[in-house]
């Protein structure tokens, strides 16, 4: 057999790839339709839901590259049509390069190996969808008994359910953070991730504070604070 | 207190469709997702033996199958109703659907679990699945020529978004709240570096702790208001 990737990278498996996205993008149109719809009850003005959408954009600029620079990892083992699947939609890189591995292993061999050929490259296909599917099934049957369960703990009171909110994000990325100063002392040894980390969290708690008093800074933020921890980060390498 | 909606009009244009749209493509894009096996089997003829599938399937679940449930029911707080839905079909929840939603409500200046609020987030995740796919599809085409493009140090630095975005994120809600944000650091410092529970235990114990406190926290404030 010849190079499994020519298969992998040929235009009937971008065929193949389209549809989900399609309907990723169908969901998210009618959502939007939904919210647009809806915003006259709550009063949501139409340039309110405009610059939602607009943020929402600019917001995933950062976080995208940051996707995309992963994405090439998973490109040139399982080509380019099943890793933009997956990372456009479901999936995480890190989790789909692990059943990608976890598929090759099953069959004995070493994902994107020497002797890695079209058969191993199928398991792949298969063990991925399967394990996303996971997820796609849970949250189609639990999603609207979550819904009931968050009602009967706040009564419908929005400022308990903006405490549920908050605390639920804060108990989420406090493990975030932690793990991350975790994996750079023992795992990594790259203090960067560290410096990375904690300027991000000061640098938000500074720029949220300034932009309190100036509210059109309030979409920047995660942008500029972004950048700096970054750049913090990057230039902190050579220093330990 | 009650927000001055008719919830009932709420109900009709948006929760219920959204929860009826929801299952309906979560379901449809299971099978859309073995498109590619389907494919590899049909028309390039090659199937791997069910057990070497299985096998495969088996290894993956044991290591990450427990969060397809504890991820939905530990974001969901923050997600809400549209958003879990839409936020678990296209994934990279912490790294981009929940920033995209907290900075939108941020900019926007709703009140976070306000029906308003919801409706801001419903909108910005959306937006930001449109950029996100907009970006991995000229990554995919371009591929590492791309890369190209960046300079080294560029590249070098994106290597950091993870934790740039992980601390941004905890670092906007801390600011709301220190004592929730400092409870959940040590409890996080605790759980991490004193334990070996695994990860899917520990992301549950501290969401929902930190929503134990934060309700108990909010009671108590309400009844010495009360008295």
């Amino acid at each position: 057999m010849g190079n499994y990737l020519e298969t992998a990278n040929s235009w009937i498996m971008w065929l193949a790839a389209i549809p989900i996205s399609v309907a990723v993008l169908g969901l998210a149109f009618i959502y939007t339709k939904r919210a647009r719809a809806a915003g006259d009850l709550v009063g949501l003005t139409k340039e309110e839901a405009n610059q939602a959408f607009r943020v929402g954009m600019t917001s995933a600029i950062g976080p995208g590259i940051g996707v995309f620079i992963v994405m090439l990892g998973l490109m040139s083992v399982v080509g380019a049509p099943m890793a933009w699947m997956r990372l456009s939609v479901i999936g995480a890189a890190p989790t789909e390069l692990t059943a990608a591995n976890m598929a090759a292993q099953a069959q004995g061999i070493e994902l994107g190996g020497a002797n890695y050929d079209l058969i191993h490259f199928a398991n792949a296909t298969w063990v991925m969808a399967l394990n996303g599917s996971a997820w796609l099934l849970a949250t189609a049957l639990i999603t609207d008994r979550l819904d009931r369960v968050t009602k009967k703990i706040s009564g419908g009171d929005p400022e308990k359910i903006g405490i549920l909110m908050i605390t639920a994000m804060l108990g989420a990325f406090a493990f975030m953070v932690v793990n991350e100063i975790h994996k750079s002392i023992e795992v990594t040894k790259d203090y960067g991730g560290i410096v990375a980390v904690l300027v991000g969290a000061f640098g938000m708690v500074l720029f949220e504070k300034i932009s309190d008093r100036y509210p059109v800074l309030k979409e920047f933020n995660l942008g500029i604070v972004m950048v700096i921890a970054m750049a913090l980060a990057y230039l902190s390498r050579g220093l330990f | 207190m009650q927000e001055n909606i008719d919830m009932t009009a709420y109900n009709k244009e948006f929760t219920k469709p959204i929860i009826k749209y929801g299952r309906l493509i979560n379901l449809l894009c299971i099978f859309l997702s073995f498109l590619p096996a389907l494919v590899m089997w049909f028309y390039y003829g090659f199937k791997p033996a069910n057990a070497e599938i299985l096998a495969g399937w088996g290894l993956i679940a044991s290591i990450f199958g427990i969060y397809a449930v504890v991820e939905p029911v530990s974001y969901y707080p923050v997600l809400g109703l549209a958003g879990t839905y839409i936020g678990v079909l296209s994934g990279n929840i912490s790294n981009v659907r929940v920033p995209a939603s907290v900075i939108a409500q941020d900019a926007v200046g709703t009140t976070p679990g306000t029906k308003k609020a919801e409706l801001v987030s419903t909108i910005a995740i959306a937006g930001s699945i449109i950029m996100n796919l907009a970006i991995v599809t000229i990554g995919a085409i371009g591929g590492a020529t791309i890369m190209g493009f960046f300079p080294e140090p560029v590249v070098e630095a994106f290597t950091y978004v993870t934790p740039a975005i992980f601390g941004a994120i905890f670092g906007m809600n801390f600011v709301k709240n220190f004592l929730y944000g400092g409870f959940a650091l040590v409890l996080a410092g605790i759980l991490v570096f004193f334990t070996n529970l695994p990860t899917y235990v520990i992301i549950p114990i501290l969401v929902f702790a930190t929503i134990v406190l934060g309700l108990f926290d909010h009671n108590r404030k309400l009844k010495n208001k009360n008295d």
